[in-house]
């Protein structure tokens, strides 16, 4: 069976003028298929240039990237993907259900199907009551929740969550923990950023820490961290001195 | 297609819910005002010039309409954020542009069938009539240039901002509608460099003046023959497809900016 996602000697280098920055160094990662996995860094460290090679937004300058076998920079590859973006925004000219219904026609969903799956969705992000409403007239928080919605729509055998739990309030954070608990209680796969470090040790079953481009960590939660040390002393201490 | 059809639906609800629309009912008031007021000038009982002016004024309107609509779909996805998920589907840059295209230039080409249906009311109104076979070429082909505009618009808005598209699209456009089908009479004078210059800018830029049948509407000449309809029409299909080319070559590796997006 083919990696959820499989990353071989990736490098991303972004030149302006006479001047280059390395975003992403000889990044390898191979995250099996049910796996819940932390992608954890400080900011700028390349996380989000890694989701965006993923998600075929960058093409990488070195190596390679697949998602279930299939080459990133193939759009066949994102039929099996949901993705939450770092600082989530939609057509807010929609409501929750027709900007889900959008999102499910993307995907190519049977009518039938994808009413029905509206149905089962909208409750799961606790939008139920406010589908029919503009989005335009949606909280910071329930923005945040339908954005996840539509990553969901396609039932996703691989979700990528940019900081998902960024803005949320610690309901909407328990939410979201429930989320990728169900998803992972499915056999889904989930790579998720964020800087919430106490969510993360709540929720992975692996790590990978990047600093500056680099892996300079990666192992299951369990083992990587010390006996006794907390995910953020960790964190501190591999990102300072990697 | 239904990924394409999906993004142009999304392209009409929003014209719609940003009420976009009310220009398109200023716009509309302004023709019937305009119509309406020959009579001021005592030229009412001239239909011709209610035609003229008709026409040109739907022209220049749904001109305008397609270059705004047009000019803002792609930058304002990217400005908003709202680029990353929809990339993150099984949706091709290509799609998307097609899609984009498609909802505006169906939106510019709707607003133009108002427009004619106005001005033909008016026309009636005046005791003129339209010959509704070249009614319907005229129609035809000024939806094909609104094709072409359209698709303008969207290619300069690949790699400039809202502002900077539309103000491209103006120039060409504009160069296209106006300077194109004089250049003839300016080579004529023209020696050397300026020569060269006008020589190159009739040949890279599209011929509007062959879409435009607004003469044959004002004075009657009845409709042109099918057959150059249609060989109008592909002339249109084959430059909207340059600029679809170009348009994607521009976007197809994209990098997009992700900051300040809250």
């Amino acid at each position: 069976m083919d990696p959820a996602i499989e990353v071989k000697d990736l490098s991303v280098v972004f030149s302006s003028g006479n001047k280059e920055f390395t975003a992403l160094d000889g990044l390898n990662l191979s995250i099996p298929c049910g796996q819940v996995f932390g992608f954890l860094g400080p900011n700028g460290a390349g996380k989000t240039t890694t989701m965006h090679v993923l998600l075929g937004f960058i093409s990488a300058t070195r190596g390679e990237a697949r998602i279930f076998g299939t080459d990133v920079r193939e759009s066949i590859a994102r039929r099996r993907i949901g993705y939450l973006s770092e600082h989530p925004d939609t057509y807010r000219f929609l409501t929750g259900r027709e900007l889900l219904t959008m999102a499910g026609r993307l995907f190519l969903i049977g009518r039938r199907q994808l009413a029905s799956r509206i149905d089962e969705i909208l409750p799961l992000v606790g939008i139920g009551e406010a589908a029919n409403r503009k989005i335009a007239t949606y909280s910071r928080g329930m923005m945040q929740r339908i954005c996840l919605a539509q990553a969901l729509i396609n039932d996703p055998d691989l979700v990528i969550l940019d900081e998902p739990t960024g803005g949320l309030d610690p309901i909407g954070r328990m939410d979201i923990r429930k989320i990728i608990a169900d998803l992972k209680a499915r056999g889904k796969t989930v790579f998720f950023s964020s800087h919430e470090l106490s969510e993360v040790e709540l929720v992975c079953d692996h790590l990978a820490i990047l600093s500056k481009g680099r892996l300079v960590a990666q192992g299951p939660a369990s083992k990587i961290i010390p006996p006794g040390e907390s995910l953020e002393k960790y964190f501190m201490k591999v990102v300072n001195n990697p | 297609m239904t990924r394409i059809l999906t993004i142009a639906s999304t392209v009409w609800m929003e014209i719609i819910r940003k009420k976009d629309v009310y220009v398109l009912l200023i716009l509309l008031g302004t023709l019937l005002m305009a119509l309406v007021s020959l009579n001021v000038f005592g030229l009412g009982g001239t239909v011709k010039y209610v035609k003229d002016l008709g026409l040109l004024m739907a022209l220049i309107f749904s001109w305008i309409l397609g270059v705004n609509i047009s000019s803002r779909e792609l930058p304002s996805e990217e400005a908003q954020g709202t680029v990353f998920p929809l990339l993150a589907k099984p949706i091709t840059r290509a799609e998307l542009i097609c899609g984009k295209w498609l909802g505006t230039w169906s939106i510019a080409s709707a607003a133009t069938l108002l427009f004619y249906i106005l001005i033909t009311g008016v026309v009636q109104f005046k005791g003129g009539t339209f010959n509704l076979a070249a009614l319907l070429q005229a129609f035809i082909l000024h939806s094909l240039t609104l094709g072409i505009i359209c698709i303008i618009a969207i290619a300069f808005s690949t790699r400039m901002n809202q502002d900077a598209s539309a103000a491209m699209a103006y120039v060409v456009t504009g160069t296209a509608f106006f300077v194109v089908p004089r250049i003839p009479e300016l080579m004529a004078q023209a020696t050397g460099f300026s020569a060269n210059v006008l020589f190159l800018l009739y040949n890279l830029l599209p011929h509007f003046e062959v879409f435009d049948m607004r003469k044959r509407l004002v004075h009657d000449f009845g409709p042109a023959s099918w057959k150059m309809v249609l060989i109008v029409a592909c002339y249109g299909v084959l430059i909207s497809l340059v600029f679809f080319l170009a348009a994607w070559l521009a976007y197809r590796n994209k990098r997009f900016s992700r900051g300040n997006l809250m």
